[in-house]
């Protein structure tokens, strides 16, 4: 493995290897994306629709996409791992976007060429990297990459956790219990932990009636922590703490009974502090919890690539200027999705793929010798507290002083919103994961 | 109000509206139409039913719908929310662009 140093190294010192050449009249200029996720995907089609003359050109690792955005429905069963693989080939047919299936090892910020593993040199006039994020495991003492992929499964990257997770559900006792540990902001997917703990729930009253879904939380709320709870109340007989109560539709109790799922905050001394992989033992400030399934989500930073090519700042993720997503380290260089600072902006699928179009436009006039338009982005976080049950988070944003800012208003699905609304929320959630790839991918 | 007054007051209408930053910033029907194709599909076009395909939609029709999502005349999950985000004249620039599509 490559330390920061070595990698700029490797980047430099290119001349005698054989560079594609970049450098052309406007029309023919050579963007380059490195990743080939949502943002990296989304950003290579848009740039085609918006100046088919342009050449882009993906570096990705893989030769297809897994998608995370949905990937929780493999645990149970609604969906396979198969349904979450996203084939590349309409970019390249429909949009000629040309891919590199390799990783880059080296970057030269001022030559603007990056080199792979497979020793190519490719030049940019432009180059996007959209890493996404990386998993910072080591963060909780007891926890590692080894013990994820063996005996407690993140499942936030989807691949072989996703499937680890889905066996040890699966084979859980009857009576077990399926713990979660959720991340500390900011991270990936802000709705997606809750969502995973409902879907889970639900799996468990048909196939394990006696098993419970435990979440341990080092945070007091999370985006959409009403709704989520009204539809855990209503759906599971989910006991929603008394702060939250006042909040919601008269007729709203609870009954007080033990509940299958359970949400223990910080301030009920939910963050953990240190895990025992051997025995599937979290400890927390209140005291060691044994789980028969740990799914613990790690806190998250930018991908590795963001700070190997030295993009990052002291947060851990990479500073931009807002309007193109330029990075503020490195000319002609743009950071989208998870791993750029968008303020306002969530990390989330929705958000690199809105991302993605500004900075498509942003450096289509910039080619052109123009200034980069007005930006507004859109999120929408569709997510389920059961399969018919569905709730969401809507936000415009726009630029204000330099930041991205939400546009006031109402963004949830409001508290007293009928079941018909509900059942429409998760009929288009599950549309939304058809329409969405497309917009990416096709 | 003297005659001077009356002046000042409508140059520094005259001023407001030319330097309106709101107005200023405003982006293209195009850029706020490709906010929308992550639900509705790139241009508005559709590869399912459960989205309103946006392509091709007559202008009016785009219009009236985003100011009755608006008003909360037309129930929605959340397209209220979303139409919130826009004003009359953006709402007016992205039905333009739509009804271009075909």
């Amino acid at each position: 493995m490559l330390n920061r140093r070595d990698f700029l190294k490797a980047g430099a010192g290119l001349a005698l290897a054989a560079a594609l050449p970049a450098r052309a009249a406007a029309g023919t200029a050579h963007v380059v994306i490195i990743g080939g996720g949502v943002g990296g995907a989304t950003a290579a089609k848009y740039l085609k629709l918006y100046n088919p003359a342009l050449r882009v050109t993906v570096i990705e690792a893989n030769r297809s996409y897994i998608r995370p955005y949905g990937s929780s429905e493999v645990l149970t069963g609604h969906a396979s791992m198969d349904d979450l693989n996203v084939s590349y080939d309409a970019l390249k047919s429909k949009y000629g976007v040309e891919f590199v299936f390799d990783t880059v090892v080296g970057f030269d910020p001022t030559k603007k060429q990056v080199r792979t593993a497979g020793r190519q040199s490719i030049a940019y006039d432009k180059l996007i990297v959209s890493p996404g994020i990386s998993l910072q495991y080591q963060a909780i003492p007891g926890y590692s990459a080894a013990v994820a992929e063996t005996r407690a499964p993140s499942g936030w990257i989807p691949g072989s956790q996703t499937a680890l997770l889905t066996q040890q559900l699966k084979a859980m006792r009857p009576g077990g219990t399926f713990v979660i540990v959720a991340p500390p902001n900011p991270y990936r997917c802000p709705p997606g932990p809750y969502e995973r703990a409902a879907l889970v729930t639900e799996w468990m009253r048909k196939h394990n009636p006696s098993g419970k879904v435990l979440i341990l939380d080092p945070k007091d709320s999370f985006v959409t922590d009403a709704t989520m709870q009204l539809g855990w109340h209503r759906l599971y007989g989910y006991n929603i703490p008394n702060d939250y109560l006042s909040d919601m539709p008269a007729g709203v109790k609870n009954s007080g009974k033990p509940s299958p799922i359970e949400w223990v905050r910080a301030m009920d001394g939910g963050a953990t502090e240190k895990i025992d992989a051997r025995t599937l033992t979290v400890t927390t400030k209140q005291g060691a919890v044994k789980a028969d399934v740990l799914n613990i989500i790690p806190p998250m930073k930018a991908g590795k690539l963001a700070f190997d090519m030295g993009l990052t700042d002291a947060s851990g993720f990479c500073p931009v200027d807002r309007r193109s997503f330029e990075s503020s380290v490195h000319h002609d260089v743009f950071v989208i999705g998870d791993a750029s600072i968008a303020d306002a902006m969530p990390k989330s699928g929705f958000s690199a793929n809105n991302q993605a179009k500004i900075t498509a436009r942003a450096i289509v006039a910039q080619l052109a010798g123009r200034a980069p338009g007005e930006p507004v982005w859109e999120n929408t976080c569709f997510a389920l507290a059961g399969s018919d049950y569905g709730l969401f988070v809507a936000d415009v944003f726009r630029l204000k002083d330099g930041k991205i800012a939400r546009m006031p208003g109402e963004r949830y699905l409001p508290l007293d919103a009928s079941m018909t609304k509900i059942r429409l929320a998760a009929a288009y959630q599950q549309a939304w994961l058809k329409t969405f790839t497309e917009d990416c991918f096709a | 109000m003297g005659t001077l007054m009356k002046y000042l007051v409508l140059a520094f209408a005259a001023l407001a509206i030319t330097f309106n930053p709101a107005h200023a910033a405003e982006p293209t029907g195009e850029a706020m139409a490709a906010t929308c194709a992550a639900c509705h599909g790139t241009h508005g076009k559709l590869g399912t039913v459960e989205y309103m395909p946006l392509a091709g939609m007559a202008e009016t029709e785009f219009v009236r719908a985003m100011q009755d999502f608006r008003s909360g005349k037309r129930l929605s999950t959340l397209m209220g929310h979303v139409a919130n985000g826009f004003s009359d004249n953006e709402i007016r620039a992205m039905a333009k662009y739509f009804a271009t599509i075909k």
